[in-house]
């Protein structure tokens, strides 16, 4: 059955392309010149100034931090305590313990049940963009998927060493890997809707609020 | 559902224009997206060479869209998607309530898809027993309201904040309230408990990638990302059209289309799904399917003037820069595409005759076809379809009407008398009301430009 459906519809597109005219189509230039090509790399603390300008324009926090200490100086900023999902990299487990913070319940990566009554989720990110204020989560390096979704804020913990400049400086990154990885999310800001009257409305399905905290020493 | 047809565009728009709510809702809009696509674009030095570059992408694409299909569905099923081929709305209806049913699923939770508008997916999944919830805030107002999408990006952007509350207080028990916050904040608080059961989740896609099988999804409430990962099993539903060669083409699509779309740099989210997670431990679906709809799409790669229209990359740009959709908003067109594509693509898909009056709703202005990210002449396109249908269409009175114009046209004597005659004549039959009714019919001058020239 699906097999004959398979083959009628490309019988059915091989014979229309067929019978068509020549196209007048025009030509691919793969060496299209992309945005910023010609910039050169531009310091640490510039780059972390981009990120940073760009995703408050999109109604998201960041802070800009130079020790682990300050991370969780930042952190305890952040939150009151609550209950608390963070991912498995270790890592922010490290950093959420330099906090004096109270918490009330702490869930390493929960699944799609249990995460639905966290306050808070935590994670880190394998990428992130300076020129629209991007987090880049790749799902087979950390189990973040749900704590980056479900609870109403999202903290992501960025090293200033995982910035690039550029989405098309991205896309060639994750294009790179051998096997593509199963889910990539992008995230820029919280989420957002403007489906009554286009009137913006802040956090309708993800989170209500994004902080992005950047090391830049690291 | 109260569908309006397209085969009565006419009366459609006539009782559209009559209502000034939806007229002032569509002007704050269109103009609204309008403005802020216009700001989008000029942000970007290189915005006409994107278009060119996502043209010539999207003509490779369609040229060669059988190898680009197969490289697309090898790569996909190597890395565990199953790949669904459907030759029409029934038989990807008929597979995906098949694969809900197998699993006995209950709860199927949608994001917003066109190409499920277009198969009438939700009628069929409650026939099939199933509770179908849409949640995108938008698709989730009109599914309350048992109304079809008037826009392809904001979907209830014909309804007040008003109405909304009304709908609410009767279909979820929410108090009455003015405050799109608190709208906002229940239907999340809602949506939440539909999303935790949910068996199944169903989205559309924006792009396949062929070289690695990757489907990409774009949006910026996170209900995409909400179907996407909670439900033990992710359907995607997409036209065949939907391919990009390679990854990298992303860089050029998706700078084009949420700049055209809402004219923000890039959405809230993206998506990019390769198959099923490797270990049955990861986090997200354990299946994924994706289904290839055909439903008229291959016979439009017949004509390189049709063959356009499968460029569209569902932006919704043209609604908001055409004068016709600003009037008459997308429920006149009797179609789940509205707007100047939608008056390209609906001919094309349900049947020339069904949609017959859709490609003369155009003044052939052109503004679809400079504001369109991948370039189509959809001014063309209508006139293609325009010369299809005319022949065995328009009425007796209007063919000899242009018949005679024609003849006067042709003799100069005959020009003159007429303007002498039209002249008389004016003062004791008023034209008709309908042009009158909003506007001055200023007089026939008492001297022809021929008259003047003489004289001089």
């Amino acid at each position: 059955m699906n097999n004959v459906a398979r083959e009628t519809i490309l019988k059915s597109i091989r014979s229309h392309l067929a019978a068509s005219a020549s196209y007048d189509k025009q030509e691919v230039s793969h060496g299209f010149p992309r945005m910023n090509a010609d910039q050169n790399p531009s310091s640490s603390v510039e780059i972390c100034g981009q990120f940073k300008a760009s995703l408050e324009a999109v109604d998201g926090h960041c802070m800009i931090v130079r020790s682990d200490n300050e991370i969780a100086q930042a952190l305890t900023n952040i939150i009151q305590g609550g209950r608390i999902a963070i991912s498995d990299n270790p890592e922010v487990e490290r950093l959420l313990q330099l906090t004096d913070l109270e918490i009330e319940e702490l869930g390493i990566a929960p699944d799609a049940h249990d995460i639905f009554r966290f306050d808070v989720g935590i994670s880190t990110v394998q990428a992130a963009i300076a020129e629209t204020g991007t987090l880049v989560l790749d799902s087979t390096r950390e189990r973040h998927r749900f704590v980056s979704l479900v609870p109403p804020v999202h903290i992501a913990i960025v090293k200033a060493s995982q910035m690039y400049r550029t989405l098309g400086e991205v896309l060639t990154l994750i294009r790179k890997d051998k096997e593509v990885s199963p889910a990539v999310t992008f995230i820029t800001g919280p989420s957002r809707t403007a489906d009554i009257e286009l009137t913006l409305a802040i956090g309708v399905h993800g989170p209500q609020e994004l902080y992005v905290i950047i090391d830049e020493v690291s | 559902m109260n569908h309006l047809s397209s085969e009565t565009f006419d009366q459609n728009a006539k009782a559209a224009l009559a209502d000034s709510h939806l007229r002032g809702a569509l002007k704050n809009a269109t103009s609204l997206f309008g403005e802020r696509r216009k700001a989008a674009a000029a942000s970007l030095p290189n915005w006409e060479d994107l278009r060119s570059e996502a043209r010539a992408i999207k003509d490779d694409v369609l040229s060669h869209l059988d190898r680009y299909l197969l490289e697309f569905v090898g790569n996909a099923e190597s890395r565990g998607a199953k790949i669904h081929w459907a030759r029409d709305a029934a038989e990807a209806n008929s597979i995906i309530c098949g694969l809900a049913l197998e699993r006995n699923a209950r709860t199927v939770v949608k994001s917003k898809s066109m190409t499920t508008e277009e198969t009438h997916l939700n009628d069929a999944l409650e026939a099939a027993g199933m509770q179908v919830v849409e949640t995108d805030l938008g698709e989730y107002i009109i599914q309350l309201a048992e109304e079809p999408p008037s826009h392809i990006i904001a979907p209830a952007i014909h309804k007040t904040r008003g109405q909304i509350a009304e709908l609410f207080n009767a279909e979820l028990g929410m108090p009455l309230t003015d405050d799109i916050a608190r709208l906002t904040s229940t239907a999340r608080a809602t949506l939440r408990d539909r999303f935790a059961a949910a068996d199944v989740g169903i989205s559309g896609v924006n792009f396949a990638i062929a070289e690695t099988g990757t489907i990409v999804i774009v949006e910026n409430e996170g209900n995409i990302r909400l179907t996407t990962s909670l439900p033990r099993i992710h359907i995607a539903v997409m036209g065949i059209e939907k391919l990009l060669p390679r990854f990298a083409d992303l860089d050029v699509f998706l700078k084009l289309l949420p700049r055209s779309g809402t004219g923000q740099r890039l959405t809230t989210y993206q998506s990019y799904i390769t198959g099923v997670k490797r270990q049955p431990s990861d986090e997200g679906p354990e299946e994924l399917h994706v289904v290839l709809l055909d439903n008229g799409r291959s016979r439009m790669l017949a004509h390189p003037v049709t063959r356009q229209s499968l460029a569209c990359i569902r932006c919704g740009a043209c609604l908001n820069a055409c004068p016709v959709y600003q009037q008459v908003g997308g429920h006149a067109y009797g179609s789940v595409y509205p707007g100047p594509i939608g008056a390209v693509i609906t001919p094309q898909l349900m049947g020339i005759q069904k949609a017959a009056q859709l490609p003369f709703a155009s003044s052939l202005c052109g503004a679809c076809r400079e504001v369109c990210p991948v370039k189509i002449d959809i001014p063309r396109l209508l006139l293609h379809l325009r010369a299809e249908i005319s022949p065995r269409q328009g009425k007796l009175s209007e063919r000899l009407a242009f018949k005679m114009w024609a003849q006067v046209m042709m003799r100069p004597s005959l020009y003159k008398l007429s303007s002498v005659v039209g002249r008389v004549m004016q003062r004791f039959f008023p034209v008709s009301k309908a042009w009158t009714n909003g506007r001055d019919l200023r007089p026939i001058e008492s001297k022809s430009f021929h008259e003047l020239w003489s004289n001089e």
